[in-house]
């Protein structure tokens, strides 16, 4: 566990330099996203970009990566200017970037996906062959991932696996990481850490972005903020504080939400009883799952995404047959309720897939801000819509969310993908008056909007709502819960109360591990 | 330290929101280009432009008055089935479901209006309603088979409608030359007349009350859409079915009806255009209504006006045409040129959907925000 | 040979062109194309082959004068969808309307009479002997093996055995990821929407100088849109399509054998077999997949009739 630390002290800043950004500056229209950013990447180091949404991370390691041409600055790699034609052109000096959102083709095999586009790949191939061949590279490389399988097969964390593979494969030297862990477990991300130190020992340079204070702190040596397309500072991690870094990349001096709350009511407003329900698949996603939320509490789920957690959330939110057990809301069994009315019971529920779900992009602000209530008596009649009700409901909602757009006339997808989340999470915080389901709700978030979040599901605790939190941020359940339930395989495998709940027994539930966790006899 | 520029780069950029006013624009300018495009290379080719021209402004004797003008009421008699069906894949379109089989449930309403036309003899309004509800049931049931594929096993839509046209024409070929066949007029390869005709509008030759059956329908379609709660729902599974399966619609449920809606609605077109022109059922009852009705209703997109006026203009595009045959214009050289429109038309579409973006300097859009 | 070995010779001289249209637009199709046109094109190659054996080509020459003609129009339509990004459903309509209207204008006059041109038939020694089926199978001309045999297996080469195919398939499935690979999309995307296009063409011209061998109003009698339907069928896999294109052709002779022998079933619904088995062909897999049985994926390239935008990734 602590090599990494070892040689985090030994490589900071001690390595040559490998590559060195002057001035680079990059606008589009009339937004500066570059503003003259100075940087340099030695040998050997995990080195952190950190910083908010739109401070220039990513536009600067597309710079690198030879997918933006700068408007001006120059790059030099081993002391020789560069100017990148192309993304291929900087893969073929060694930079290559692995994106956010994967570019693998989900229904081609691991092995075939390695190999597309790549001058390696022989012109005759065979199934076979490329999965050799594959096994090989991973070999070389020290990540081992099924070669014959279909990307729509993997995990996440395996996928990305994949893509890291692919561009290493390419021979990269330097390794560009776009916010990696946003799609990962706690323990996948824990993995990918090894990884990246283990890469960095061979002699490469992994550029690490994220806007997670806590892995900067744990995987980096060395850390560059970027605020507003500037750079702020560079320095190294050893000695850096996650209160100063969050000030340098906010610029203002944030104060650690103290919350002191009340005690939690005892008054049972949700309770999910026995409930057992199939997947999408056919399979069993939950089996005989009883959890209780009292009024003014936050329950949280801690769990690996993909443990039944997401069937749970569909099922108090009516969007999921129950097959056994009950569903009550304040007194009200709603376990065979359609969605609608379970909305009306005041039953409100940020989905997983929040804009795939959630947001009808083509169609108006106006009409998005309705779609969990349009039915109701004030908003329509028998037939007809009441369109100034529902204006006026919308123009509302967009005020008390904050939700920038011209008008609410516009299309939901014009708006910002910060916007729109607003829109949604305020949208469903007004349904929610008696219940409020949130899954994943900060996943994918920049630290503003998160806290947005947090605030908002705190408020609801405050009003007297229960609200059912459902997130695989362990540090977020921690903060935010007073009781905890770990899930597993559809299971409940144990419950916490604030303040009792351990890191570490916890992390054992969500493995699986009850045995140990409870043999542990705490 | 040296600059590198970034070259002012041209590219097409989606927008999201259409003016309506813009997109009608484009179309329309597309086109008259086609248009132009189609005129020059007849002009090209050696036939006398001008001379064509006059001819069908003759033919319509736009001089005239509505009531003497045969060319314009035929036109009007060419609209309606088109618009019929027209209307009838615009409802589909708005859920993104594209029913190109209104071809077939056209031939199918024929079908089961003639049924009992030929059958049963009442009273003139009486019989048409009837012939009316069997048009509908038979056009429904003809896409009843590809709505249940569509709604519950996710079976494209296009291809299982697309095979039931041409077993819906070999169908109505196989009962009119057969079983239900005229035995009384030898010559003629059709059933016997329909006992109801439409009534004609007063005061015209030829130009039946059936022609305000879609301009009715059209504007019904409007306010359905723009008011009512069920147009709503139809609007949101067609944007995001996710998202409308979250309102708690039933979204395989919405397509069903949405699917039955349109083949009947296509079904009704035939039996209008069977007691309003034909009075007997053939084989070649129609005369590709339902593919010019299926061009019409994907260029019109949301828009029930641009349907109606690009309903109207593909009829007189193709009724001059008919009357240009007298001149010695092939119908198969009318058949290219609404090939050539029609991509003129797709090309105007395109272009209102998307915008030419060269580099830096051009306004942005409110609420855009930067690439990360 | 008698008339079960007449049926299947029929049979697959009738699938022929299914099998041409259908794999040219299962290729478009993998590139993520969709060319409703097929009918128009059918018609333009069918008309150019006939146009060219009337000005004293030999059948090759006819024959490849009608794939080129109907490349063309595949480039056009290909540049069209492609480059400009018109709709690829209204487009491809388009072409059915053109290719049919002006083939029928340019066959007026050709009507009924015979293709000066023609395809000898190639007999397999030995094959060809023996008794019954014999005939049937091996004294066919080169056209049909081709179809059948070669251009199957090299399609099939093509997009599971080579570095080539394997891009080609990626670039259907997922442009912005093969792009991102380097992998040119639009290339790739006019090359296969045009030789798709020109095997249409072939088709056409198959028509004329081996199976009807003379001009008539409509030649392609909407076996362009069984082709489209056929290759859903097959799932986009060249072994399927060619039994499909086999099936279809079964059905349609199906049809003469019942007129010959006077089976009494009335030949306009006869008429119907083909287009009933393939819808039947199609809903089968989806219902029984729905029902629990999974079959072999039928998941059409993941970005089928959709254009792709560089700015959009």
């Amino acid at each position: 566990m602590s090599s990494s630390d070892g040689a985090r002290s030994e490589s900071a800043g001690n390595g040559e330099t490998v590559v060195e950004a002057l001035g680079i500056t990059k606008s589009f229209d009339d937004v500066v996203a570059l503003d003259h950013v100075d940087l340099d990447l030695t040998r050997g180091e995990v080195h952190a970009l950190l910083g908010e949404n739109g401070a220039g991370k990513t536009t600067i390691s597309n710079v690198l990566a030879g997918i933006y041409r700068p408007d001006s600055g120059i790059i030099r790699l081993d002391g020789e200017e560069r100017h990148f034609r192309s993304p291929a052109a900087a893969v073929e000096a060694g930079i290559g970037m692995v994106h956010q959102h994967f570019r693998l083709i989900q229904p081609m095999t691991v092995a075939e996906n390695i190999h597309l586009g790549w001058r390696d790949t022989p012109r005759l191939i065979t199934r076979r062959m490329l999965e050799e061949r594959t096994a090989g590279v991973m070999d070389e490389v020290g990540l081992r991932v099924n070669a014959a399988a279909e990307i729509w097969q993997l995990s996440v964390g395996e996928q990305q696996r994949v893509e890291i593979t692919r561009t290493l494969a390419r021979g990269a030297r330097i390794l560009i990481l776009d916010e990696p862990t946003a799609v990962l477990t706690a323990q996948e991300a824990r993995e990918l850490f090894g990884v990246m130190r283990s890469l960095v020992a061979g002699g490469r340079t992994v550029v690490f972005i994220s806007h997670k204070l806590n892995e900067v702190l744990e995987v980096s040596d060395r850390i560059t903020v970027l605020r507003g397309g500037r750079k702020v500072v560079t320095r190294p991690t050893l000695g850096a504080t996650p209160r100063e870094l969050a000030r340098l990349m906010t610029g203002e001096e944030r104060e650690v939400v103290r919350d002191a709350r009340s005690a939690p009511g005892d008054r049972p407003l949700l309770q999910i009883e026995g409930v057992t329900a199939r997947g999408a698949r056919g399979f069993m996603a939950l089996r005989f799952v009883s959890i209780t939320v009292n009024a003014g509490e936050i329950v949280g789920v801690a769990g690996v995404s993909g443990n039944g957690q997401t069937e749970l959330a569909e099922v108090v939110a009516g969007l999921r047959r129950v097959e056994l057990g009950r569903v009550v809301v304040d007194g009200a069994d709603l376990t065979r309720s359609s969605s609608r009315r379970i909305a009306d019971a005041g039953v409100g529920h940020i989905p997983e897939d929040r804009l795939g779900v959630g947001l009808v992009r083509t169609a108006q602000v106006r009409d998005n801000a309705v779609l969990r209530n349009y039915w109701s008596p004030e908003n329509s009649g028998r037939i007809t819509l009441r369109r100034g009700r529902i204006a006026e409901f919308a123009r509302k909602l967009v005020d008390a969310a904050r939700v920038q757009t011209p008008s609410i006339h516009s299309p939901a997808g014009y708006l910002s993908g910060g916007n729109q989340q607003r829109l949604i999470a305020g949208r469903e915080a007004l349904v929610a008056k008696r219940v409020f389901i949130a899954n994943q709700p900060t996943r994918g978030l920049d630290v503003r909007s998160t806290e947005d979040v947090r605030g908002s599901l705190l408020e609801k605790r405050a009003a007297g709502c229960a609200v059912l939190l459902i997130s695989d941020d362990l540090d977020e359940i921690l903060q935010l819960s007073d009781r905890i339930v770990v899930m597993y395989e559809g299971r409940v495998l144990g419950e916490f109360q604030r303040g009792e709940a351990d890191r570490e027994q916890i992390g054992l539930l969500m493995g699986g591990h009850a045995g140990e966790a409870a043999s542990e006899g705490r | 330290m040296s600059t590198i520029e970034t070259p002012r780069r041209i590219h097409l950029e989606r927008r999201l929101h259409i003016g309506p006013r813009r997109s009608a624009l484009v179309r329309v300018a597309g086109l008259l280009v086609a248009l132009g495009v189609a005129l020059l290379a007849l002009a090209v080719t050696g036939r006398d432009v001008p001379a064509l021209g006059v001819e069908v402004w003759d033919f319509l004797s736009i001089g005239d008055s509505i009531g003497d003008s045969f060319g314009l009421q035929s036109t009007g008699n060419l609209a309606t089935p088109i618009l019929m069906d027209a209307i009838a894949v615009a409802i589909g379109l708005r859920m993104r479901l594209w029913n190109i089989g209104v071809e077939g449930q056209f031939y199918m309403g024929a079908l089961a209006a003639t049924g009992i036309g030929i059958h049963l003899d009442l009273a003139d309004p009486l019989l048409l309603v009837l012939m009316a509800l069997a048009g509908a049931a038979g056009g429904a049931l003809w896409i009843l088979v590809p709505a249940i594929a569509r709604a519950y096993w996710n079976v494209n839509e296009i291809i299982s409608t697309l095979l039931l046209n041409f077993v819906a024409i070999a169908v109505v070929n196989w009962l009119s030359i057969g079983p239900w066949r005229d035995a009384a007029a030898e010559v003629v390869q059709a059933t016997p007349q329909v006992n109801a005709r439409l009534p004609l509008v007063p005061g015209s030759l030829i130009l039946h009350i059936g022609f305000f059956l879609p301009l009715i329908l059209a504007a019904v379609c409007f306010v359905v859409f723009r008011s009512t709660r069920w147009g709503f729902e139809v609007d949101m599974v067609g944007g995001n079915p996710r998202a409308a399966a979250f309102a708690g619609i039933n979204v395989p449920r919405r397509i069903l009806t949405v699917m039955l809606i349109s083949g009947a609605i296509a079904g009704i077109s035939g039996m209008v255009h069977l007691t309003g022109v034909t009075f007997r059922l053939q084989g070649t009852i129609s005369n590709s209504y339902g593919f010019s009705g299926f061009i019409v209703a994907a260029l019109a997109g949301a828009s029930f006006v641009a349907l109606v006026a690009g309903g109207l203009f593909i009829a007189l595009l193709l009724s001059s045409g008919i009357a240009l045959q007298g001149a010695g214009l092939s119908v198969y050289i009318v058949l290219a040129i609404y090939g050539v429109v029609l991509i003129g038309i797709a090309v105007g579409e395109m272009a209102s959907r998307y915008r030419l973006v060269t580099g830096r300097g051009e306004t942005r859009s409110p609420g855009k925000r930067a690439p990360p | 040979m008698n008339a079960l070995f007449g049926a299947l010779r029929t049979a697959i001289d009738a699938g022929v062109i299914i099998v041409l249209a259908g794999m040219g637009e299962l290729l478009t199709e993998r590139v993520g194309v969709l060319n409703l046109g097929q009918e128009g094109l059918i018609g333009i190659g069918a008309i150019a082959a006939v146009i060219s054996a009337d000005l004293g080509a030999g059948p090759w020459v006819a024959f490849l004068v009608g794939m080129v003609a109907a490349g063309v129009f595949g480039l056009l339509f290909a540049t069209s969808v492609v480059v400009v990004r018109t709709n690829q459903i209204l487009t491809g309509l388009a072409v059915v309307l053109v290719g049919v209207g002006l083939s029928n204008q340019l066959g007026n006059g050709f009507q009924g009479s015979p293709v000066t041109s023609r395809f000898t038939s190639f007999r397999i020694p030995i094959l060809a002997d023996i008794p019954q089926v014999g005939p049937a199978l091996f004294d066919h001309t080169v056209i049909v093996y081709l179809s059948y045999i070669i251009l199957p297996i090299a399609v099939w080469f093509l997009l599971f055995r080579t570095r080539h195919g394997m891009n080609l398939r990626a670039v259907g499935e997922n442009p912005a990821a093969a792009d991102a690979a380097g992998i040119n999309v639009t290339g790739m995307r006019l090359l296969y929407t045009t030789v798709g296009a020109a095997l249409s063409g072939a088709g056409g011209a198959f028509l004329m100088l081996v199976l009807t061998r003379s001009w008539s109003v409509n030649v392609a009698r909407s076996r362009g849109w069984v082709a489209l339907a056929v290759v859903i069928f097959a799932a986009w896999r060249p072994s399927l399509l060619v039994f499909g294109a086999f099936l279809f052709g079964a059905m349609s002779s199906l049809r003469f054998i019942a007129q010959q022998q006077n089976w009494g079933i009335p030949s306009a619904l006869l008429s119907t077999l083909p287009y009933v088995v393939t819808l039947v062909l199609i809903l089968v897999p989806a219902a029984l997949s729905r029902f629990g049985f999974k079959g072999r994926s039928s998941v059409a390239p993941g970005s089928l009739a959709q254009p792709y935008f560089r700015e959009e990734r």
